[in-house]
């Protein structure tokens, strides 16, 4: 999974958002580390849709236009866990051949 | 197109760049998210915003990738286009393969006059390789060379940004080499040929590796790898033994190679392409297309180097009437290439029109 799918999938874990709201999220939770250009945010969405991972939730006319919302699916939420999962794993290991402990790491 | 705010037309023409089945799905979200990046809720300055504010470069830049990455597209995307990014895959692993057994060449060049080779008989004369000189030193050059070998290689094994970042590299020496005579007036005759070349067979091929992204199906790597030396005997071996024999005059130039060895893959192609039966023959016909009109006209650009030589521009045109004729055996079998592509995986899409339990 790319970072920006990872980043997208834990934006919606959080909640159903729009495709704006998503790129705020992203670079709120990326520490405004990633910076979704729209034309990439629904390249990503595209393929997340065509592999089941989400989909729409509800649409909101907002100064006469839809917005369309997106959900994470039960696929979504169990691919997002077992990243989450890896990427942790992978963290520890990093830590260990490191030799940071949990705090070090932390502060 | 739909009315409202200038803006928002603005932003819809940009996303005609993407293909239509795409923009079906995803045009009213992309506008609205697009829109939502400018507005800030103050009317007066809404209202100014949409008048006269305009999509920035990297908003367009992110779309036309996106355009670049659909239209040449990968596992899942329509057939037509599924076809289109094989044909062009395929064609840039042969450009590359054409520069990486050039490379080759010059590795085996320089390693034989440097007597590196012992195993092999003394060195004809003239064996080192030329370099085309310039700022940088012949060690340069040939780094150059080799770098196609690595970036041929990378692209087989699947290596996308590996490839196209050594891709992107190899090409600058050439382009500061062209600007440098460009601006002292170093060319002894037309400049046309040799930006040609920059353009069409080192430039060409890398902007062509956008079709190499993270949905692309691997290539065949076996028979890709194999080429390579393949390559290397059947094309460079020969051409040594004309240079060691003294007939040197029978050999083509880079351009007239170029034409040759599309031409001879056209032919090769051929039965397959004319017999209309084997699957994915469209796709390799496409591909064959594409390589011999980047070779034709390298050959016709080129063909201002010869200006004061009839001769030479006589062999020019026979060697692209080669290439005609044999493209012309292919290229009405390229027209049914998304006909002739394997399916690819389908790609539902939940919630959307067409898919069981589309709300409506």
């Amino acid at each position: 999974m790319t970072g920006q799918a990872f980043f997208v999938l834990t934006a919606l874990a959080g909640g159903p958002r729009h495709g704006y709201g998503i790129v705020g999220e992203v670079a709120e939770l990326s520490q405004g580390r990633v910076k979704l250009k729209i034309g990439s945010l629904y390249g990503v969405l595209d393929r997340l849709a065509a592999e089941g991972l989400i989909e729409p939730d509800r649409e909101e006319a907002h100064d006469g236009r839809l917005r369309r919302y997106y959900r994470l699916t039960r696929d979504g939420r169990r691919v997002l866990a077992a990243e989450a999962e890896l990427r942790t794993a992978t963290a520890r290991v990093v830590r260990a051949r490191l030799g940071l402990s949990g705090a070090e790491a932390a502060g | 197109m739909s009315g409202g705010p200038r803006l928002e037309q603005r932003y819809r023409r940009v996303l005609r760049l993407l293909p239509g089945y795409y923009r079906d799905r995803w045009e009213e979200d992309m506008v609205a998210a697009f829109l939502d990046s400018w507005l800030t809720g103050d009317p007066d300055e809404d209202a100014c915003i949409l008048e006269f504010c305009r999509p920035t470069w990297p908003e367009i830049a992110s779309v036309v990738a996106l355009a670049a990455r659909l239209y040449l597209g990968g596992a899942g995307a329509p057939r037509r286009y599924f076809a289109w990014g094989q044909a062009v895959r395929r064609a840039v692993l042969a450009a590359t393969l054409i520069q990486a057994t050039r490379g080759l060449d010059i590795l085996v060049r320089t390693g034989w006059s440097r007597g590196l080779l012992g195993w092999l008989p003394a060195p004809p004369a003239g064996i080192a390789p030329g370099t085309p000189g310039g700022m940088l030193p012949p060690a340069a050059w040939y780094l150059v060379a080799y770098a196609w070998i690595v970036c041929f290689v990378a692209l087989a094994l699947g290596r996308y940004r590996t490839a196209q970042v050594i891709a992107a590299l190899a090409i600058v020496p050439d382009l500061a080499r062209l600007l440098q005579e460009e601006f002292t007036s170093a060319f002894q005759g037309p400049s046309l040929g040799p930006w040609a070349f920059w353009v069409l067979v080192n430039l060409s091929p890398v902007l062509a590796m956008t079709a190499f992204h993270r949905d692309a199906p691997p290539a065949a790597r076996r028979p890709w790898l194999l080429a390579l030396p393949a390559g290397y005997l059947l094309v460079y071996v020969p051409v040594i033994v004309l240079q060691a024999t003294g007939k040197s005059a029978w050999l083509p130039d880079f351009s007239g190679l170029y034409c040759v060895l599309a031409a001879l893959a056209c032919l090769a192609h051929a039965p397959r392409a004319r017999s209309r039966q084997a699957a994915g023959s469209g796709v390799w016909s496409l591909a064959l297309t594409l390589l011999a009109a980047d070779a034709g006209a390298y050959r016709i650009a080129s063909l201002t180097d010869y200006l004061n030589d009839p001769h030479l521009i006589q062999v020019s045109l026979v060697e692209l009437l080669i290439l005609v004729a044999a493209a012309a055996l292919v290229t009405p079998d390229a027209a049914r290439a998304q006909a002739a592509t394997p399916a690819t995986p389908s790609r539902p899409y939940p919630g959307y029109p067409g898919y069981p339990g589309y709300p409506g």
